[in-house]
């Protein structure tokens, strides 16, 4: 019977190194899912944004040029327009802040230096708090409604998928700090600080998909829309 | 013990390891919650949030799509009042509120959570041991089933009774969408969930899953998705098929939020229970088990994870949307506000197609599998049955549209998707021939799970056949919506899926439970259902081709015998099925017993004692050979006999 002399799990007794491999890989598979899920937003939104079925992607009053405006169009007065792009973008921003920050308290962790994963990791979480206080600002004062066309729509689920992906990073990165504190990351184990930093990497890609989508694909270049009836209750 | 004064260790398969600190009894708070505290929590919590929601919303609350609100968001409350008090009573955010505190599980922790000692107990709990999860599995997919069955009973009943009717139309409806979204379900579990997680591990030599604890999360989800889709039935059912095409779908009653949670909770489940296999299965596989002595079966339940992984998260969005739609008045699928129909038409089937071979691979993989143990000889090209899963898994993404020829969805791409289509009938094919060849010259030893088997690869191949025809757009045209489709799904899932899974259940049923799945009485109930399967379904053939549409209650004086038969036909599979559920529960209870490897397999889950020990293996296993070279001779011996002969040889000549 022998005593380990290297880190290893207390459940299991197999090395750290061998738990942090396979924890990797089921991170990769799970950003795989994350990916998909991503994906399907995307093509929602381009989807709706390249047919404008019913004309009815923009918003209610949103700035048309001549030629985009059709009879379909609802003939209420204006009332909103598309949100604007550059809180896409700051938010954005503060993710990838908080993001650097992570990476910053992994690294010290695998340096021994467990001061900076302290601060790397407080921060990040604080930062990260910063970011869905700002999501939730843009989302209450977006200048439509739920209910004002595909680009509204699309915009508002790219948004909640946007504080469901800050919500786990808020679990995350609280979890990080709480463990850094106790010691349970260090020189010796850090693979969990490091594979948060993985998957905040990838929150940044999501993010700056979203802000592409709602930047540069926002007016409809289908400005001869199909028109379908309505499927109402009667 | 200790090294340490400060810390703990503890024997862990011969080596001293160092443990946090214990809190409290092993187990901690895990002790006291089980499946009653998760009921109780989940109906509390329910009851609580429909109360309120029922307080707070207006009467008069209504949107301009649908019908009023009221009843839609007590709904909405119930259900997630109900999974969200369900998961806290099963204990399943114990684990994750430990690691944010920093509370680490000890050794004893985790054995208590695998359900050491725990007897019958740990059935009922949200216990980590894959081979506990993998019964749990068994039960619940098969009462998902029975439950799914039974409706086939009343909606075979319906269509039999030509001259009344039962049920009125919109329960009707109802039974047909909830019949088939319940098969579904439980036709991707039925053999990833049992099987993957029982087998699996110790086919490649592990000690358990990957994950543990997210292994128990799989099936805790799961088993919180049924009471959501079962109440649905209750709300105004789903009565628009199981694909819910919108915009019936949207006008359809409260139930189908019952639907929609149902399957985003169960996509969360296939990804954690993808996740799990996929990792398990690339990292602990024995040493020495490289992927040419990796079991088929396992290739199978991998290539299942990979398309459960890349594929079900567009179904899960498509009903995140619709469900936008409903509550909170968005309108991804609404036309007159710049939605799209095929918008959900598309994702719902960039799920639904490769879900066919999520159902399928695993079936094949499992008669491939058992094929070589009971015909003794190696399986006919195991690198052609690999290249038929590659094959699958590759084009599986890329038929979706082959199910919206006749939408009006982008005339143009159907022929590119006619194409794809056929062509994945290729790498399918290959499984097929496979078992032909490995059939060929075979000395069969005829037992209950190769008799399934030849089942399986008779329905396969009608199944295979018909649905080249589908994949033909001028051909589909005809057959589109028909009874025709009906049969050749039917052939696909019931007939190679569930006779599969009866394969494997009875394949893997000594090392499951210790004994024997009952010989006698589980063919008579696998050939009762096998024979009242084709009447069904052939019939079910001619009433298509003949031109009944599917889905529909009443129908022309045309096609009465054909219902006739096809109902009969029905009543067969039923009484076939309960004769092998009566030979399952007997078999559990009072079968004969059966040694650790009764079928003289060569696979690793057979080399360990029966029943499986919580660690599976005492020293972990090393492969040196392939899985299936029965009757080939051991290539060792072979040299050694050579070298004999040569040594003889030599010593003749002197």
């Amino acid at each position: 019977m022998s005593t380990s002399t290297f880190p290893v799990s207390p459940t299991t007794g197999e090395p750290i190194s061998t738990m942090a491999r396979r924890s990797r890989l089921g991170l990769w598979f799970f950003i795989v899912a994350d990916v998909a899920g991503t994906i399907a937003l995307v093509i929602s939104y381009t989807y709706l944004w390249s047919l404008n079925v019913n004309g009815g992607w923009a918003p209610p009053g949103a700035t048309l040029t001549a030629s985009q405006t059709n009879t379909a169009l609802p003939s209420t007065p204006p009332k909103a327009t598309f949100a604007a792009e550059w809180p896409f973008w700051a938010i954005f921003l503060v993710v990838v802040i908080a993001t650097a920050l992570m990476w910053f308290g992994y690294r010290s962790a695998r340096s021994g230096n467990h001061a900076g994963l302290m601060v790397g990791a407080g921060l990040s979480f604080l930062v990260t708090v910063a970011a869905l206080v700002f999501q939730w600002i843009q989302i209450s004062t977006f200048p439509f409604d739920a209910g004002d066309g595909g680009y509204a729509s699309a915009v508002l689920l790219l948004c909640a998928s946007n504080i469901f992906h800050l919500l786990l990073l808020l679990f995350l990165g609280m979890g990080i700090f709480m463990r850094a504190r106790k010691g349970l990351i260090d020189k010796t184990n850090w693979y969990q600080a490091q594979l948060t930093s993985y998957y905040m990497t990838w929150v940044c890609v999501a993010f700056i998909l979203g802000a592409i989508l709602t930047t540069f694909l926002v007016v409809s270049p289908n400005t001869d829309p199909a028109i379908f009836g309505t499927f109402k209750q009667q | 013990m200790s090294v340490d004064a400060a810390v703990e260790t503890k024997t862990v398969f011969g080596s001293e390891v160092p443990q946090p600190p214990q809190h409290g009894a092993a187990g901690g708070v895990m002790r006291r919650l089980n499946f009653g505290t998760g009921l109780v929590c989940g109906i509390g919590l329910a009851t609580i949030a429909g109360w309120v929601t029922a307080i707070i919303t207006p009467s008069s609350a209504s949107s301009d799509t649908f019908a009023p609100m009221e009843p839609t968001y007590v709904y909405l409350a119930v259900l997630l009042g109900w999974f969200i008090g369900f998961m806290l009573g099963m204990g399943a955010f114990v684990g994750p509120l430990r690691w944010v505190v920093g509370r680490d599980i000890t050794h004893s922790d985790a054995e208590y959570m695998a359900g050491k000692d725990l007897g019958r107990k740990r059935y009922w709990k949200y216990t980590t041991d894959h081979k506990v999860v993998g019964i749990q599995y068994l039960i619940v997919a098969m009462l998902v089933l029975g439950f799914a069955g039974l409706l086939a009973m009343l909606i075979r009943t319906e269509l039999g009774m030509t001259w009344t009717s039962l049920f009125t139309p919109s329960f009707y409806n109802s039974m047909i969408g909830t019949h088939g979204i319940a098969m579904i379900i439980g036709m991707i579990v039925i053999i990833s969930g049992p099987l993957g997680n029982f087998i699996v591990p110790m086919m490649i030599g592990a000690r358990d899953m990957a994950f543990p604890r997210l292994n128990a999360l799989s099936l805790w989800l799961f088993v919180s998705a049924v009471p959501m889709l079962v109440s649905s039935m209750f709300m105004g059912g789903i009565q628009d098929g199981w694909s819910v095409y919108y915009p019936l779908s949207a006008q359809a009653p409260p139930g189908m939020l019952g639907y929609q949670l149902t399957i985003i909770v169960f996509a969360i489940s296939t990804a954690v229970a993808s996740v799990n296999l996929m990792t398990t299965i690339l990292t602990m596989r024995a040493k020495g088990m490289t992927w040419s002595r990796t079991p088929i079966f396992v290739y199978g339940i991998f290539a299942a994870s990979v398309m459960g992984l890349y594929a079900f998260p567009f179904f899960q969005y498509a009903q995140i949307l619709g469900l936008s739609d409903r509550v909170f008045n968005t309108s991804f699928f609404d036309p007159l506000n710049g939605g799209s129909v095929w918008l959900y038409e598309n994702l719902f089937w960039l799920l639904g197609h490769p879900e066919v071979y999520v159902i399928l691979i695993p079936s094949m993989a499992v008669a491939l599998e058992l094929m070589p143990v009971f015909l003794r000889k190696p399986l006919f090209s195991f690198n052609f049955a690999v290249a038929g899963i590659v094959g699958v898994v590759a084009l599986s993404g890329l038929v979706w549209a082959h199910h919206m020829y006749m939408t009006g969805w982008a005339p143009a791409a159907n022929y590119p998707f006619m194409l794809s289509t056929e062509l994945i009938s290729i790498p399918v094919g290959f499984l097929v021939l496979v078992a032909i060849g490995t059939f060929w010259r075979g000395t069969a030893w005829t037992r209950l799970p190769l008799m399934a088997v030849y089942a399986v690869v008779f329905n396969k191949m009608i199944g295979g056949v018909t649905g080249v025809y589908l994949s033909d757009v001028p051909a589909d045209q005809y057959f589109h919506g028909s009874m025709f489709v009906v049969a050749h799904f039917h052939y696909m899932l019931m007939g190679a899926g569930l006779f599969g899974a009866m394969a494997g259940i009875a394949f893997f049923f000594p090392k499951m439970t210790g004994r024997f799945l009952d010989e006698r009485v589980g063919s008579i109930g696998l050939w009762t259902a096998f024979i009242g399967f084709q009447i069904t379904f052939m019939s079910m053939f001619v009433a298509g081709l003949q031109g009944q549409p599917r889905r529909v209650l009443d129908f022309d004086d045309q096609f009465n015998l054909s219902n006739w038969i096809s109902t009969i036909g029905a009543y067969v599979i039923g009484i076939g099925m309960l004769i092998f559920l009566s030979a399952i529960i007997t078999s559990w209870r009072s079968g004969v017993l059966a040694s650790s490897n009764p079928w003289g397999s060569k696979s690793l889950e057979w080399q360990t004692a029966t029943p499986v020990p919580l660690e599976n293996f005492p020293v972990l296993p090393v492969v040196t050979e392939r899985p299936y070279d029965y009757g080939v001779p051991d290539p060792y011996e072979a040299e050694l006999d050579s070298t004999d002969q040569d040594l003889t040889e030599k010593a003749g000549t002197k």
